[in-house]
């Protein structure tokens, strides 16, 4: 079957903070010179799309803002098509992802990785919310994460917290979550079975499609570690040494699925 | 007589907050009937004592406070997760990292000063449960070569200024999460310490009733302990709890009077 879009990981991917993964942007351009379809899909909970997109155009990549979704743009989609008010508790940077969103009386709750909103007061409110039986949605439930000074508690925490104190289940938006991969599609108009995602997290990114009917191409770069890929079920379609060596081997199979 | 009063009841444990009295900004407002129930109970010989895992007071304080509404009670009678925990510190030389509340960080500070924490200490902190805190009882346990979580209950909320908020049940839970260790529950609903307050009346736990406003930490507690659990209509109870998907109360009764009421009704049968 032809290969109809290419989804494609930021972080450890194409990129690391600031620097290009070698190769990366020439392997774009090649990849564009075909007629699949691209779409940059990343799990963030504190940067909004207009700040990603600033970064990769500022290392050289050439990439259209509408090219991005990350899981804030699955969760606003979500609150847009379900018509919620969601009590947000989320970083002022990731606000901008939900600007026209009405937060009055709220009928949801929304959190993402925002450790100034995470205080007892905000908390109680939201299990209130939930206790009246507000939808509780997740941008994604990592149990930590890095940052300069250290490892700090993930939002995956708080979740579950908030889903022990009222008894309900949240809904994740982000990685790996089917729904994630297909809302990105969608905007594609191209099925699953005909889509590839590449990118170094073998759980969240390639497992996660492989589950969603996607083929998954796991890359030795960012946060991948030696045997990786020996430890998902199903394992990797492909494992490429960088994202570079991903897009030759599309290419030399002439975009098109065994 | 009701079902749940077939077979003798010779203990009651009775959970203070929200069955006693409801708790406010304030000093709280005492519960109608339940300062006389409580004195029938004495009257009648029937032993009963005091299981609470009000965690945000010293015992001392919430003595006197339930003595202003006008209970006779004796600080024997009462059983609260703080004793319960220092003791076991001090049984097995642990050095607790806190995250309580300021008020009985005295008495729980236990271990040499400046010896690095072997475990993480969790009792309702309320105001002090910010992320900063919690993330310094995460790391703790990250670098704990042994990681310890012991938690003073594990109640989901409950009420204070007639509002829910929440206990820490739901804190222990994050950080279980996040590290990936499970909790050990000093404090209702763990066996061992409504073990302790029925071997403290000489009763076993078939012949007892625990009678709490919490579905899962006094009445699953109880029942699964082995004693009948009553779960009554005051305090954080509210009628969407009901019918509950895996626990049914021995009986749901209005108030702690309408309880005391049965069961020695029942007494005087048996």
């Amino acid at each position: 079957m032809k290969i109809g879009a290419v989804l494609i990981d930021l972080s450890g991917t194409i990129h690391i903070d600031n620097t290009v993964i070698p190769g990366a942007i020439q392997a774009l351009n090649k990849l564009r010179s075909t007629d699949v379809k691209i779409k940059f899909v990343t799990n963030t909970t504190k940067e909004s799309k207009r700040i990603l997109h600033d970064r990769l155009t500022h290392i050289g990549f050439t990439i259209d803002k509408d090219e991005i979704f990350t899981s804030l743009t699955a969760a606003r989609q979500l609150v847009d098509k379900r018509a919620l008010r969601p009590y947000m508790l989320i970083t002022e940077a990731a606000r901008e992802e939900f600007v026209g969103v009405s937060g009055q009386d709220p009928n949801a709750v929304l959190v993402g990785l925002a450790p100034e909103c995470f205080d007892y007061e905000h908390m109680t409110t939201a299990m209130r919310l939930l206790l009246d039986g507000a939808p509780l949605i997740a941008i994604h439930k990592a149990r930590y994460y890095k940052r300069s000074d250290g490892l700090a508690i993930g939002p995956g925490a708080f979740v579950t917290g908030l889903e022990y104190s009222t008894g309900c289940k949240a809904e994740v938006v982000g990685k790996p979550e089917s729904s994630f991969f297909h809302t990105a599609l969608q905007d594609l108009g191209v099925s699953a079975s005909e889509a590839v995602m590449i990118g170094d997290d073998a759980r969240d990114d390639v497992c996660g499609a492989m589950t969603a009917g996607l083929r998954g191409i796991l890359v030795k770069t960012g946060k991948y570690r030696a045997g990786d890929e020996d430890k998902v079920d199903p394992v990797p379609s492909f494992v490429a040494d960088d994202f570079s060596r991903a897009v030759d081997y599309l290419i030399e199979n002439g975009l098109s699925l065994p | 007589m009701g079902e749940w009063l077939r077979s003798p009841i010779r203990g009651v444990l009775l959970d203070i907050t929200g069955v006693l009295y409801e708790s406010s900004a304030d000093h709280g407002t005492v519960i109608p009937g339940s300062v006389k129930a409580v004195n029938r109970l004495r009257e009648s010989g029937m032993p009963f004592r005091l299981v609470t895992n009000e965690t945000t007071t010293p015992t001392t304080v919430l003595l006197d406070k339930l003595r202003r509404f006008g209970y006779q009670l004796e600080e024997r009678e009462l059983f609260s997760p703080i004793p319960a925990v220092v003791k076991l510190l001090q049984q097995e030389q642990l050095v607790p990292h806190l995250l309580v509340h300021p008020k009985v960080e005295g008495e729980l500070r236990v271990g040499e000063k400046g010896s690095p924490a072997s475990c993480v200490v969790l009792g309702d902190a309320e105001d002090n449960f910010s992320y900063a805190n919690l993330n310094s009882a995460f790391r703790a346990l990250m670098v704990m070569p042994c990681p310890r979580l012991i938690t003073l209950g594990y109640g989901r909320y409950y009420k204070h200024n007639q509002q829910l908020q929440l206990d820490v049940g739901v804190y222990a839970k994050a950080l279980e999460f996040a590290c990936g260790v499970e909790s050990e529950v000093v404090g209702k609903p763990s066996p061992a310490f409504f073990n302790q307050a029925l071997a403290d009346m000489g009763v076993q736990a078939e012949e007892a009733v625990m009678v709490g406003d919490d579905i899962s930490s006094d009445v699953e507690g109880a029942q699964k302990c082995g004693m009948r659990g009553v779960l009554v209509r005051t305090g954080k109870f509210t009628s969407s709890l009901l019918p509950h998907p895996t626990i049914t109360p021995d009986c749901v009764v209005d108030n702690l009077a309408e309880a005391v009421d049965q069961i020695l009704a029942a007494k005087g049968k048996n």
